[in-house]
């Protein structure tokens, strides 16, 4: 074998390199997004170093599904103060369980002690997850984010950001539930109008997915589906259980302000 | 196969436990150095007490209260390690490291300068005991790494260690592997401890029981991994597959015009160095197995160490080693008299880059060490039991199919044991989607009737009227759009303490919030939400 065919072959090897590396060396990169969502993001995927905040009645679901991409190839996750998140619908939305880590609140935790605790965190996990509340003031919220973007790490703020400045805003305009009818059926899944504003987005973007979708992963509301949407579709979602015929908008477009769902979570 | 004629006569020097010694800690004090929370070294103390290696954190200051816990530091044991290596130095040239704690050397020379192998070891042993007061250390003499590495670790075994020395030739080394357990191939030859398991429950117990088999029905049944396996456990080549001497004119080298006093200019040089020779190893898809570096003063002080890392030395392993290399040899008594003026590293042995250290197929990435880091941080300001993992553990309710466990009982960077789910669907399970909000405590709730009576169940399962209205721990009462249920469950009916009888239900509500729902004994509950 000649040495200019190895050289070439050496140089094919390093543009490979370049793309399966590990994601920690990837700064400049975007991690990756499921396709769903592309098109909810400037980059096309999560911009290291910026902030998302998840809003409404679906903050959770969608800040899990934001994650997951990221996760399933390799990221790590930490959740901060959300015992509540359910691991099984995490796990089926594509976060990957071995890489994600979960830190109690510790409630006479003061605020220096939080923000040393999530500073930590940042530095060594890719995305972190938290809860914002009263307690936390602009500087620290401020120090934070500068350090995110120092580490190139992802924050993504359930519920009200509070004093964090989110470069993303992802809250839920329509939420309508398929599947469950007048003591039949089940939660089949739901139809999510999300809408997105943010400093890099001219003006704010809308888009439907399926969240959870059939099997509890998020989908993208394929078109024909959208023409659709205002009739009862042709034929039922795939997995209803056979009894179950209703028709799948079972309540009005909801622009109405999620309170049991706060209330359930400032209860938590 | 008779390789064993082949096979170099190696003497290995084995410190266990080095990394408390480094520390600088009395045998006598029960101590221990942890590693990502598990217990890498403890001192003799310590071991009496019933400390061993992997323990976790709490599970070692339970069996002993008084242990002191020391930080783990790979560059001090590197460092103090030095000192052994300049003490053997003195007369065998050419000595490998491993890792600190262990040493390597061809026995041909020294042993007929000592007047043999007997003669030699009990030299080499004095020579490490003088140069590191507290150090229990052994050594082993053999056909071969894998033989000499096993037989130092039975010599550092003894109370008192006195040299293991097995004879030479191929059937001698065989006799002797022979009626070892293979667990000796994962602590010795770093064999994957799942083939180790496996070979365990397919009745091979012994090194003798896997050489006896034919060698290419172990290649393949157990691929290349196996065939390694055998290959040692037979007393055969040991080396990595592919090694080769390389060309000898392939080295990089510094000289220094002005003499370098201080370490971090040469560990910088070194990284241009390191760099520059992994560079000319992946040309041809190589990479470097065992190094050479040398560095030398203006008045001819020289310090000359072979490194030896069977998955190849990366730019950052090369780094590390010059940098334990180096931090010992110019902090020693005394000091250097002059400054470095040269460095150089030869690869000694290389062998083809199978892209191991990288961790792409279930490895561990570069990003699992930054997250084990800033667990260990956090665990560290707040407290273990404050952070969580996730573990199966099956159940019917979203609560219990996983749990929280924290990190005293569990590991961050294990997740195999703990998240393995039984491939079976959990009866009674409701399907997917789950709710993405489970609710440690369940809410109190009231469902109500369009009368206004609280909903019913009665024990087939029949509902008092439809339900029409929910209203959570007292708030505001909410309309029910849609529902469904009961969806009993019935558990733990063979117990009478933990019996549990309870209906499922789920409900919408007008807000666009979906909920999951239990009735027990007459009493709602709010488990989840859909959120």
């Amino acid at each position: 074998m000649e040495r200019g065919s190895l050289q070439v072959r050496h140089e094919r090897l390093a543009q490979l390199i370049n793309t399966v590396a590990p994601v920690s060396l990837a700064r400049d990169r975007v991690l990756r997004v499921v396709p769903a969502l592309e098109s909810l993001f400037p980059d096309a995927g999560l911009t290291r170093g910026s902030t998302i905040g998840c809003h409404g009645v679906a903050a959770m679901s969608i800040a899990l599904a934001v994650v997951a991409g990221a996760s399933a190839d390799g990221s790590w996750l930490a959740v901060v103060g959300l015992p509540a998140l359910g691991l099984r619908a995490a796990s089926e939305v594509g976060i990957a369980l071995e890489r994600l880590v979960m830190v109690a609140e510790v409630p006479d935790l003061n605020e220096t002690a939080w923000a040393n605790m999530t500073a930590a965190l940042i530095d060594g996990f890719d995305l972190v997850a938290i809860r914002s509340g009263p307690h936390i003031r602009a500087g620290t919220a401020r120090r934070l984010q500068a350090r995110l973007q120092a580490r190139g790490a992802v924050l993504i703020v359930v519920g009200d950001p509070g004093r964090f400045s989110c470069d993303l805003d992802i809250g839920v305009q329509h939420a309508v539930w398929e599947g469950l009818g007048d003591g039949a059926g089940r939660l089949a899944r739901r139809r999510l109008t999300l809408s997105v504003s943010g400093r890099r987005l001219g003006r704010p973007r809308q888009t439907a997915v399926w969240l959870p979708g059939a099997d509890g992963a998020i989908e993208a509301v394929v078109a024909m589906e959208v023409t659709a949407a205002a009739s009862p579709p042709a034929s039922p979602p795939p997995v209803l259980t056979p009894p179950v015929l209703t028709p799948p908008v079972l309540t009005p477009p909801v622009l109405t302000p999620p309170v049991l769902v706060i209330a359930l979570q400032q209860a938590v | 196969m008779t390789h064993s004629h082949s096979m170099p006569r190696l003497a290995v020097v084995w410190c266990p436990d080095w990394s408390v010694v480094a520390a600088g800690v009395s045998p006598l004090e029960p101590a221990a150095v942890l590693h990502a929370n598990r217990v890498m070294a403890r001192t003799p103390a310590a071991a009496t007490a019933g400390v061993r290696q992997g323990h976790r954190r709490r599970e070692a200051q339970r069996i002993c209260p008084s242990l002191r816990i020391i930080d783990h530091d790979p560059a001090r044991d590197g460092r103090e390690f030095e000192t052994a290596v300049r003490s053997v130095a003195q007369m065998v040239p050419r000595l490998e490291t491993t890792e600190p704690g262990s040493l390597t050397f061809l026995t041909r020379g020294p042993s007929r300068y000592f007047g043999g192998e007997p003669a030699m070891a009990v030299r080499v042993l004095q020579l490490v005991r003088e140069a590191v007061p507290d150090v229990h250390v052994g050594i082993g003499i053999g056909d071969g790494r894998f033989t000499a590495g096993i037989a130092a670790r039975q010599s550092a075994a003894q109370r008192s260690p006195t040299p293991t020395i097995v004879d030479a030739g191929g059937i001698a080394t065989r006799a002797y592997l022979a009626p070892l357990p293979v667990s000796t191939l994962l602590e010795v030859a770093g064999v994957s401890g799942e083939l180790v398991d496996l070979l365990h429950r397919l009745g091979l117990h012994c090194l003798g029981d896997l050489a006896v088999l034919p060698g290419p029905d172990v290649l393949a049944r157990f691929g290349p991994v196996g065939a390694f396996a055998h290959r040692i456990a037979a007393g055969g080549d040991d080396r990595p597959a592919g090694a080769m001497a390389p060309p000898p004119e392939l080295f990089v080298t510094q000289a220094f015009d002005d003499p370098v006093h201080m370490l971090d200019p040469l560990v910088f040089a070194a990284k241009h160095l390191a760099q520059q020779l992994h560079a000319l190893l992946a040309v041809d898809g190589r990479v470097c197995t065992r190094l050479a570096v040398v560095a030398e003063t203006e008045h001819g002080e020289r310090s000359e160490h072979l490194w030896y890392r069977p998955n190849g030395l990366s730019v950052a392993a090369i780094i590390e080693r010059v940098r334990w290399q180096l931090d010992g040899w110019i902090q020693q008594p005394g000091g250097l008299s002059g400054g470095v003026v040269l460095m150089r590293l030869t690869p000694d042995q290389v062998c083809s880059d199978n892209g191991s250290q990288l961790g792409f197929w279930g490895g561990r990435s570069e990003a699992d060490e930054w997250a084990a880091r800033a667990v260990a941080r956090v665990a560290g300001l707040i407290g273990e039991q404050q952070v969580f993992v996730p573990a199966w553990r099956g159940g019917r309710q979203p609560a219990d199919a996983y749990a929280w466990v924290s990190l005293d009982t569990a590991d961050v960077t294990e997740p195999t044991e703990r998240l393995a789910v039984t491939d079976v669907p959990w009866p009674g399970q409701l399907p997917a989607p789950s709710p993405a909000t489970v609710l440690a405590d369940a809410l109190p709730a009231e469902v109500l009737d369009g009368a206004g009576h609280v909903v019913r169940v009665n024990g087939r399962g029949a509902l008092s009227a439809a339900p029409e209205v929910v209203s959570v721990q007292g708030r505001a009462p909410e309309v029910i759009t849609a529902w469904a249920g009961p969806w009993p469950i019935d558990e733990r009916w063979w117990d009478a303490q933990q019996h549990r009888r309870m209906a499922r239900f789920q409900f919408t509500t007008i807000s666009g919030t979906a909920l999951l729902a239990v009735v027990e004994q007459q009493q709602w509950w709010v488990t989840a939400v859909y959120s």
